[in-house]
């Protein structure tokens, strides 16, 4: 009995796969791995509501300054940037599910699909970052732009480029855990048995897409 | 486990864990949705509503593209359902949050000249605003330079 699991666990791939001992099974194993990045999600949406909290209280007190500051980012490399990190997600889902079928080389695509999409998205937002700084739009003492016809045009953009910046980071960490899913994806060392790792760093990069999906039309398209 | 809760079926296949594998069309479903809903987007914001109509559009559309992402990409759909009360709870009280924020910080500063115009009875809060009495007594109060509050409610 015993030996014949092992076998059909080598046949399977995840050999070095166990159930830890205090589980029942394979797929208490699972939720709770899943529970906890769920958790650990919702932290990021409450980290990330303080933010948007913010946006939305100097917005009430500075309007005129938020709808002229906001157009003056561009909608076209927002609106590409958003294609960019949907895209991801369908390659990153297209991932897991690989994963879950077993299918090594698969997994390997999507993934590196995945990092050079994410790439893509930090190449776009460079750009954006450069023709901004030039224009002298950082926040507070360095913000020394003109022409603005309201007050605190400043505020937009220090909001902007603190939500934008967190949110970057979150996605240079994305690159980071997907590459480390990526290596241990092409050691073999995922199959049906065994995906976790994969399907909760899908979790967290379906997160960094979610937050880009409110970023991007209160900054960009409305402000 | 041979639970009633169980959500799919693959519970009874042993202690391997047999993974729900999601087929490849609502992936692409799911994916030309958000798509599409990002053209519509943007579109909507180059047709000028009012700025409170068109974050509204903005918000409604933003909030059903993040639902998709949950639904379909995140599992949700056919992981737990406990997974969707933990991802739901962190909403609600994003909501509570932000909208109770906005109950304050929208509002300060439209109240405070309303009270020195007419001043709140605390003894007759619901009385009618008799203007011409109200009228000389408040502007006897600044005056009067606080006379231990007795009249209008203490400033802080």
């Amino acid at each position: 009995m015993m030996s014949a699991s092992t076998e059909a666990a080598q046949e399977k791939g995840s050999p070095d796969f166990v159930v830890a001992h205090h589980f029942d099974k394979a797929d208490t194993q699972f939720d709770a791995g899943r529970l906890g990045i769920w958790l650990f999600l919702v932290t990021e949406i409450l980290f990330f509501g303080g933010l948007f909290c913010a946006f939305f209280i100097y917005r009430g007190w500075y309007f005129d300054s938020f709808v002229e500051a906001h157009h003056h980012l561009d909608k076209k490399m927002g609106a590409l940037n958003t294609v960019f990190l949907i895209t991801s997600s369908l390659t990153m889902a297209l991932g897991v599910r690989s994963a879950q079928r077993s299918a090594r080389k698969e997994t390997v695509g999507f993934l590196l699909a995945t990092v050079l999409l994410a790439c893509a998205f930090l190449v776009v937002k460079y750009f954006e970052y450069t023709h901004k700084i030039h224009d002298g739009l950082l926040p507070g003492a360095m913000f020394h732009a003109q022409g603005f016809t309201t007050q605190h045009p400043g505020v937009f953009y220090a909001i902007y480029f603190v939500m934008t910046g967190i949110h970057g980071l979150h996605v240079v960490i994305g690159i980071g855990l997907i590459l480390w899913i990526l290596i241990r994806a092409q050691k073999g060392e995922f199959s049906s048995r065994y995906y976790a790792p994969v399907e909760g760093v899908g979790l967290y990069w379906h997160l960094v897409d979610l937050i880009w999906i409110y970023l991007f039309p209160l900054l960009y398209l409305v402000g | 486990m041979s639970h009633a809760e169980s959500h799919d079926s693959h519970h009874s296949h042993g202690p391997d864990h047999v993974p729900h594998v999601t087929p490849l069309p609502v992936y692409l479903a799911t994916f030309g949705t958000l798509c599409v809903l990002t053209v519509v987007t943007v579109g909507a914001s180059y047709i000028n509503l009012g700025t409170t109509v068109n974050l509204f559009i903005a918000l409604i559309i933003a909030t059903i593209k993040a639902t998709v992402v949950a639904l379909f990409f995140m599992h949700l759909k056919s992981d737990l359902r406990f997974h969707s009360v933990v991802f739901g709870s962190s909403v609600v009280f994003l909501i509570i949050f932000i909208s109770f924020t906005m109950f304050d910080t929208n509002v300060r500063g439209q109240f405070e000249p309303q009270k020195r115009h007419r001043p709140a009875i605390m003894t007759d809060p619901f009385a009618a605003p008799s203007a011409p009495t109200a009228t000389p007594s408040a502007a006897a109060a600044p005056a009067g330079s606080a006379p231990a509050g007795s009249q209008a409610p203490a400033h802080p």
